[in-house]
């Protein structure tokens, strides 16, 4: 790939690309299912993609590929051109030449590559023979996969930069379906880290089946507003969907409603969400962003202040400022955007037990659902079909499901009275511990 | 691309193991993006997407293994790797490869790759003007997106065939906005076509006025009140219901393995005597098309539910295995990076002999959902979720005025029970459509069509 990488370069310079950049992205994976005792979806794949960005006359082009045929290094060059001839961005962009100290951000744990695919095989059989054999409404595992995988990035550009990352993980999730007199319920369970620990297997079936089968008396709550709390995994959802509106770029563009309030009060004090790239073991620990720029760790709210939005080169020479190290590309191919890492609400003193106690009567909800149709992250509206438990005297009561929550993001950050102790990441670099988000709206019966 | 000669020498070297089936899929794919933000053309991006898949059955068991190494050593190597998978007790030898030319169906009359880039960013400018007379809207996103996707695929019964598919869709996302609340609207046409969309079927100043409009007219609407109703939804995306409270659930990928609500319900009444649903590959030129799907097999126009009664599922070649039924020119894929499975196409709720203003007129207290948004479903217990992008609420028979921030919430198995009215006026709307093997292009479509009574989360 070097030589590759060395012909590229040269070939944008001849071209008239003033500075330019390689970016690399290599990835290996094992991913397989089984049902009914057999093993399908198995599928490996090694992959790897090359996106080359460059100035020409002062704009940015794009241009990207996975064949590395001879036809390739013309195809990319001619299109960073072409893609910087119709652009009509005038913001000033630069590759960046690169910072002094990068910190050391080590992801990748060498055993996990030592697992064997009959190893990963026996876990999914074994998960789905004892989802089964939990109980006898327990239909089916209709979801039962495992996953591993190892990724690298390079950075090389015109400067002299080449930065090189690399990170592996392991992932399985279940899906438990019941069915008891006309009802059924399909709840599931996840292991992810960088650790093979093959009795997962077991705990996360018993995890799946045991939320299934409290969900099969299920029933609507009745519409009216009620007291709640988020556990970590659907506060992450929310975190997530609307992480968006941290985003400099999106403030800059008029499409998040956090442009110009920094410094600001915008949540209740007893709220602090960081961003942290080098937190240790996280999913997207990074010692440097996706334009090379030195990350750090950042406190984006601090006891209810804005204290900073997150910036690219691009966004923080606009306002003025440094990049936060928040570039972010949504793949190899994708354009340069902005996008938090570790992005997390700072864990409290209670744990749910705790936080239940304190509200005595209310919901606990455990699950939303169609994000991507009931979440609004301009406006900070939700409608969102939603599960969960009813509280009473401060200890779980009854399953809820067929609810919708409703409200808006900005005023949920406000109306927070309690961020938990037990800070989870359900499954990517976004977090949070259970937290009591004061009274919400619930459609149901 | 993919030569007889080296996709014969893969099968051989897949087949190996003793599996019984073998199946190469290459594919050379452009994409180019163009897309603007606040009146300025932002980013104009091409991918050259590349690699193949080489996939082997033994049984009822698959293996997938992927590369962008498509040289002939990188392919046997990606053959043997999945062979080593694969365990079966007889030898099997690939069939020699019948002649099969696969008709082109959707005629391209202007290649994207030939239409100069300029041309496609003045349709992002002319849409762009429209956006900027609505002094409300501080934000518009227009994008212009096309694709020519080059697949080939043989298998070890003695297919091998090529095709060619063009896509061409263009995007409009209005921002409305008073300062302290910002409500969306869009638009987003596209066709299996090539810059020829834009002679007479898309016109892009249109589609900015649908986007401003909604944006707007949702920004001065109150919040939508909530509890059970009855609820009209207009044709045109309107069909999202289907495809995401039914649909899902007709393919074999969930009704194989027995997960699905209509497992076992062929010839059962699952929908109310009004309800006639089709799935049709065939249509030339639409979004949701094709000449022979990701497995090589061509397309069929498939009724799923006539008169209430359950027809047909959706079928790919692993689950016909399982099913004992045949294949439907259903398995498709994002690319290349994804093994097929059985997916939608163009899949809408047929014509009926229902009034638009008839349903209306006689539905009482409820909602009318002009435009849909997004949704999802729980493919095992039918619980769907989707938001209404554009609703109005209803009192005693006549629209009052617009409502924000609603969802419908409910089972599809509860829903198609409860159609009592089927409008004469089927239209189509384009998505993508994400699920096991990625995100694939699907028309929804419907006539406007009345639920008796429908969980509405509003937020009020």
């Amino acid at each position: 790939m070097d030589e590759y990488i060395k012909k590229l370069l040269q070939a944008a310079k001849e071209a008239g690309i003033t500075a330019a950049e390689v970016y690399l992205a290599s990835r290996d994976s094992f991913r397989a299912m089984c049902q009914q005792g057999v093993i399908n979806n198995y599928t490996v794949s090694s992959t790897r993609g090359l996106s080359l960005r460059g100035l020409w006359r002062g704009k940015m082009g794009y241009a990207a590929t996975e064949a590395f045929d001879g036809e390739s290094v013309g195809q990319l060059v001619s299109g960073v051109i072409e893609s910087a001839s119709l652009s009509e961005d005038d913001s000033v962009q630069e590759i960046y030449p690169g910072d002094k100290n990068v910190p050391e951000v080590d992801n990748y744990a060498p055993d996990l590559d030592k697992i064997t695919p009959e190893e990963k095989l026996d876990y999914i059989r074994r998960a789905e023979k004892a989802v089964l054999a939990c109980d006898k409404r327990i239909a089916a595992a209709t979801y039962n996969m495992i996953s591993t995988g190892s990724a690298s990035v390079r950075i090389v550009n015109s400067y002299g930069m080449d930065l090189k990352m690399r990170d592996n993980f392991f992932v399985s999730y279940i899906n438990a379906l019941a069915r008891d007199e006309g009802r059924s319920a399909s709840e599931s369970a996840i292991s992810v880290g960088r650790v093979f620990d093959p009795a997962e297997a077991e705990r996360t079936a018993r995890e799946a089946a045991e939320k299934t089968l409290f969900m099969l008396s299920a029933a609507p709550v009745e519409s009216g507003t009620y007291r709640a709390i988020f556990d970590p995994y659907a506060m992450s959802d929310m975190l997530g969907t609307f992480s968006g509106i941290f985003s400099s770029e999106n403030a800059q563009q008029n499409m998040s409603l956090l442009a110009g309030r920094e410094g600001e009060t915008i949540a209740a004090p007893c709220v602090t969400l960081v961003d942290d790239p080098l937190l240790k073991g996280g999913f997207e620990s990074r010692g440097f962003d996706d334009e090379g720029v030195a990350c750090r760790t950042l406190n984006v709210v601090e006891n209810g202040v804005l204290k900073t939005l997150l910036y690219n080169l691009k966004t923080a020479r606009k306002a003025g400022c440094a990049s936060t190290g928040s570039a972010r590309k949504a793949s190899y191919a994708a354009p340069v955007r902005v996008a938090p890492s570790n992005f997390f609400f700072k864990p409290g003193e209670k744990d749910l037990q705790g936080l239940m106690e304190d509200m005595g009567e209310g919901l606990v909800i455990t699950e939303v659902g169609g994000l991507h149709a009931g979440a609004n992250p301009m406006s900070g509206d939700f409608s969102l079909i939603a599960e969960g438990y009813t509280v009473k005297g401060g200890k779980k009561d009854k399953p809820v499901e067929q609810i919708t929550v409703a409200g808006n993001f900005y005023d949920l950050l406000k109306s927070i009275r309690a961020v938990g102790s037990d800070l989870t990441f359900p499954g990517s670099g976004i977090g949070s511990p259970s937290v009591d988000v004061g009274e919400i709206r619930v459609s149901g019966k | 691309m993919l030569t007889q000669e080296t996709a014969s020498a893969v099968l051989s070297a897949a087949l190996r193991t003793g599996g019984d089936f073998a199946e190469i899929f290459l594919e050379d794919r452009r994409n180019n993006v163009l897309s603007m933000r606040s009146g300025k053309v932002e980013t104009v991006n091409s991918t050259r997407l590349h690699g193949a898949g080489v996939r082997i059955y033994s049984g009822l068991s698959s293996v997938y293994v992927f590369t962008n190494d498509t040289s002939e050593k990188g392919l046997l190597d990606c053959a043997a790797r999945a062979a080593a998978a694969i365990s079966g007790p007889d030898k099997h030898e690939a069939a020699a490869f019948a002649a099969s030319q696969c008709p082109n169906i959707h005629i391209i009359k202007e290649m994207p790759s030939l239409v100069e880039s300029r041309r496609k960013a003045e349709k992002l400018k002319a849409a762009d003007a429209v956006l900027k007379m609505y002094p409300e809207v501080v934000q518009g996103i227009i994008s212009y997106s096309d694709s020519e996707q080059r697949v080939w695929i043989a298998n070890s019964e003695g297919l091998f065939k090529n095709d060619l598919r063009v896509y061409t869709r263009f995007m409009v996302n209005a921002v409305a906005s008073n300062g302290t609340e910002n409500q969306t609207g869009s638009a987003s046409p596209g066709a299996m076509q090539g810059f020829e969309l834009f002679d007479r079927q898309v016109d892009v100043e249109m589609c900015a006025h649908t986007a401003a409009r909604t944006a707007v007219r949702m920004l001065h609407a109150p919040l939508c009140p909530s509890g059970m109703m009855p609820v009209v939804i207009d044709n045109g995306f309107g069909g999202v219901i289907f495809h995401e409270a039914c649909g899902h659930s007709l393919e074999a990928t969930s009704v194989a393995p027995g997960n699905s609500e209509f497992s076992g319900k062929l010839g059962q009444k699952i929908a109310s005597d009004k309800v006639t649903a089709i799935d049709d590959g065939t249509l030339p030129n639409e979004w949701g098309s094709e000449n022979i799907d990701d497995e090589g097999v061509p397309p069929t126009r498939l009724v799923l539910i006539e008169n209430g009664v359950l027809k047909n599922y959706m079928v790919d070649r692993l689950n016909s295995r399982k099913m004992g039924m045949p294949v439907t020119g259903s398995g498709r894929r994002q690319g290349y990076m994804y093994a097929p499975t059985s997916r939608m196409r163009n899949t809408y709720i047929a014509a009926g002999e229902d009034s638009d203003s008839e349903m209306i007129a006689t539905m009482g207290d409820g909602l009318y959902c002009r435009k849909m948004g997004g949704g999802s479903v729980d493919p095992s217990t039918g619980k769907f979720n989707f938001s209404v992008q554009e609703g109005y609420l209803v009192k005693d028979g006549r629209i009052v005025h617009p409502v924000r921030g609603a969802s419908l919430i409910g089972r599809g198995s509860e829903i198609l029970m409860k159609i009592d009215r089927v409008g004469r006026n089927m239209q189509m709307a384009q998505g993508m459509c994400g699920s096991l093997s990625g995100s694939v292009p699907t028309n929804v479509g419907q006539p406007m069509i009345r639920v008796s009574s429908l969980t509405v989360g509003g937020a009020k």
